[in-house]
């Protein structure tokens, strides 16, 4: 039994969904008269659309769904960035990174790095060979870091655990 | 039955304070919207709550809703996404469209020739790809432009064309198949 054409399949499509014009639509119609097969192809195609077109009805909701949603207005929706898990995995990789770095600090790894940044001034004729020199404290960054990537894994726990989680419950009514 | 002008008012009149009109839009939607999930999820009860939640969501979105687009589409895609991820978390619960034959079947109360084709159907709806199939259901349903499910799926015009065109032409195939089976098995 031969097969038809991608083409040919594409036109009948085109056909049952009265995209063809006049003259096609009479071309593609006396070639079905002829050909057994595209007539029972377009039986087939017919058949599938006709069942799409009906079966695919709007399905009710339950009664009280608007009651539902207006009472829930009120909770704010879960925005979080990263799903739970990826949420957890990047909470996990910021409390070792912290506790590395309290480690590091424990071990006086920063206590030798008390030093200046010394920065050449651009010269010109009133300023010349003049170097500025900022105090810098090693320690004090790694603190500062340290603070930061604790205050990243309180907002990582919040957003993506316990927000998500507390919303969840409250809205299954616990 | 309100026109698209006077959902544009209801939405500012939502916005200025006056929440309880939401009810309305959602009265209005609320089928389209809860059809458009059980599309996605194959379940009466996830399909409802998670209708639900993409209404709340659209609520607290509506600032943000561009008024050049028709608000059904923006709706309809904050369903299609909320049923989306919805269908992640829940995978293990996830029932596909095999079950809903069940409830297709039991629905009919006499097994003529014509019911039996759509169980068939049906049979082979649940073979097509996830992504063909949801193209073609949501083309589908009342009212849903090809630019809608496009826009619904996050994909090109072409592509949903392509889909849906595809879908159809395995659907046929297959329902030749399936009753080529029961023909031989009688």
């Amino acid at each position: 039994m031969n097969k038809l054409s991608p083409a040919k399949e594409e036109e009948l499509l085109r056909y049952l969904d009265g995209e063809l014009d006049a003259v096609e639509k009479t071309n593609l119609e006396a070639e079905i008269q002829r050909s057994s097969l595209l007539k029972i192809r377009v039986e087939e195609l017919q058949f599938v659309r006709s069942f799409l077109m009906r079966k695919t009805t709007l399905e009710a909701p339950s009664k009280n769904f608007t009651h539902n949603v207006m009472e829930g207005l009120d909770s704010q929706p879960v925005m979080s960035l990263f799903s739970p898990r990826k949420g957890l995995l990047l909470l996990l990789g910021v409390i070792i990174a912290s506790v590395i770095c309290l480690m590091l600090l424990t071990h006086g790894v920063f206590d030798q790095t008390t030093t200046s940044l010394i920065v050449e001034a651009p010269q010109n004729k009133w300023m010349q060979d003049v170097t500025l020199a900022i105090p810098f404290n090693g320690k004090i960054l790694v603190n500062v870091i340290i603070f930061l990537n604790l205050a990243l894994a309180l907002l990582l726990l919040d957003r993506t655990i316990l927000r998500p989680l507390f919303q969840k419950r409250t809205s299954m009514g616990y | 039955m309100i026109t698209a002008e006077e959902e544009y008012l209801l939405i500012d009149r939502i916005l200025a304070g006056d929440r309880n009109l939401y009810a309305t839009l959602v009265d209005k939607y609320k089928s389209y919207a809860y059809t458009l999930a059980m599309k996605v999820l194959g379940n009466r009860s996830d399909a409802e709550e998670a209708a639900q939640d993409a209404f709340i969501k659209a609520f607290h979105y509506l600032k943000g809703f561009n008024k050049q687009a028709k608000f059904s589409t923006w709706l309809y895609r904050i369903v299609f996404n909320t049923a989306i991820s919805y269908k992640r978390k829940r995978k293990p619960a996830f029932q596909s469209i095999e079950n809903s034959i069940v409830e297709y079947s039991e629905r009919a109360d006499n097994k003529t020739e014509q019911d039996d084709k759509h169980t068939f159907i049906l049979k082979a709806m649940a073979k097509l790809n996830e992504a063909d199939r949801l193209a073609i259901q949501l083309f589908y349903i009342k009212e849903f432009s090809m630019e809608e499910v496009a826009d619904m799926m996050g994909q090109n015009i072409n592509t949903i064309k392509v889909r849906i065109h595809r879908a159809r032409l395995r659907l046929a195939d297959e329902l030749k198949v399936i009753l080529k089976q029961e023909a031989l098995t009688l």
